[in-house]
């Protein structure tokens, strides 16, 4: 298979969810780590070139260099032979391609108020810490809704591109204050999550192993 | 706050075995937590070591480790294991405060005022857990709420029943602190999936209401 190139920071968000679902389908990719905080290289002319809106992750492969995280995450799990994380059936799909959009562009506000909160990068604070509140609580709704359904993960009985998509904001959450404790069914599902082969960490998130 | 007796914390499901959670009851933070034996526990939401939240922390068989230093604590909230001096005899005076803990009817139960153990433990009907809610508005304006919602609602303690639509959930009052409440709500295990998960709606519908007016004040 060609090389895969991940132009990476350990401690962005949304390159760990590339390096996660690279992971849960057995896929290697090579990274490049990137000096995102304090260096500020993903605007450094040579990045720029790579990626003009001057934001990370960025996945070169060999016929294209891919800069939407969602993007990202899709290509990787159609490249896993057994597409693990992708399911068959057309309404599970959709309803991981709905989530799969929450996760990319709603949620993309609790990588904001994650930053201000521990990066000190300038931002209303308290708005998007309710912002974020109010959409981990949408998660919450219809994750207790799937529990009556009898169906563990957001899309379906099965894990999915999905779930590995909106878990760092909920892992995450308590970096900027936002407890588990009004969570009880995403933490329920978090614990299916890291259950998944292949699972892996980043810094912020325990592991409990 | 003057409460006594049992008030429900959490859902018995909600609690999985090797899982902890943290909460309050009135204003004081709880840790609940399941050992792998599939005991509950609720024990003040505080390390004796550093004071870090023993609720971040996780669960190894019948100990509870601390997320911040690894400080390690058995059933009886005796601390006998310390990481950093593997060696060491830990004293045994170092302890994290237990209360008296009970599972009733899909819930778990701490007692009121903390630290007091009854003899009784709480009375509740057999039911299945549907999910905890969360509201963020104190307990009366909950209570309220329901009262405009629902029919024939009947209180004992911190239970509730009350018919909504066409089921009689009852529902576990817990009053976190003077701005935050949850309902722990639980049905007859008989209850179709469809009738559940109208009860979801009309309990979202709620929260909403409750919270609505509240939230218009705050801006
Ligand atoms: S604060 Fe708990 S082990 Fe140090």
């Amino acid at each position: 298979m060609t090389q895969l190139v991940l132009h990476n920071y350990d401690l962005d968000d949304a390159c760990y969810r590339v390096r996660l679902v690279a992971s849960c389908c057995d896929l290697s990719v090579e990274l490049r780590n990137v000096d995102m905080f304090p260096g500020m290289e993903q605007v450094s002319p040579p990045y720029l070139t790579l990626n003009p809106l001057g934001r990370l992750p960025i996945l070169e492969t060999a016929e294209a260099t891919l800069r939407q995280t969602g993007a990202i995450l899709l290509y990787l799990a159609g490249l896993d032979p057994q597409k693990r994380l992708l399911p068959t059936d057309t309404s599970e799909l959709a309803q991981m391609t709905d989530w799969l959009f929450f996760a990319e562009h709603d949620l993309s506000v609790a990588t904001t108020a994650r930053a201000i909160s521990i990066m000190d990068v300038p931002g209303d604070g308290p708005a998007t810490l309710a912002q974020t509140r109010a959409l981990l609580r949408i998660m919450e709704d219809h994750m207790s809704a799937q529990d009556v359904k009898g169906l563990g993960f957001f899309a379906g009985a099965e894990i999915t591109l999905a779930d590995l998509a909106l878990f760092p904001a909920f892992a995450l959450s308590r970096d900027c204050n936002i407890d588990h404790d009004a969570f009880p069914a995403l933490r329920l599902w978090a614990r299916r999550v890291r259950a998944t082969p292949g699972f892996i960490v980043m810094p912020g998130i325990p592991d409990y192993h | 706050m003057s409460e006594t007796g049992w008030v429900p914390i959490a859902l018995s499901r909600c609690i999985a075995p090797g899982t902890s959670a943290g909460t309050a009851v009135h204003g004081a933070e709880i840790v609940v937590w399941r050992d792998t034996g599939g005991k509950a526990h609720a024990w003040e939401d505080r390390c004796p070591h550093r004071g870090m939240k023993m609720s971040f922390g996780f669960v190894r068989g019948d100990h509870i480790a601390c997320l911040y230093h690894g400080w390690e604590y058995d059933e009886t909230g005796t601390c006998r294991y310390i990481p950093a001096h593997p060696d060491l005899e830990v004293p045994p005076s170092i302890c994290v405060t237990r209360y008296a803990v009970a599972e009733a009817g899909g819930m778990i139960w701490t007692a009121l005022p903390l630290g007091e153990m009854p003899e009784v433990g709480p009375n509740a009907p057999e039911m299945d857990g549907l999910r905890s809610l969360y509201i963020d508005a104190p307990l009366d304006a909950v209570l309220a709420g329901l009262h405009t919602l629902a029919l024939q609602v009947t209180q004992t303690g911190s239970l509730i029943t009350a018919t909504l639509g066409e089921t009689r959930p009852t529902l576990g009052l817990h009053s976190i602190d003077a701005d935050h409440s949850a309902l722990h709500i639980t049905l007859p295990s008989d209850t179709p999936t469809a009738i559940r998960l109208s009860l979801l709606d009309q309990l979202a519908t709620l929260r909403r209401d409750v919270e609505a007016p509240l939230k218009e004040t705050a801006q």
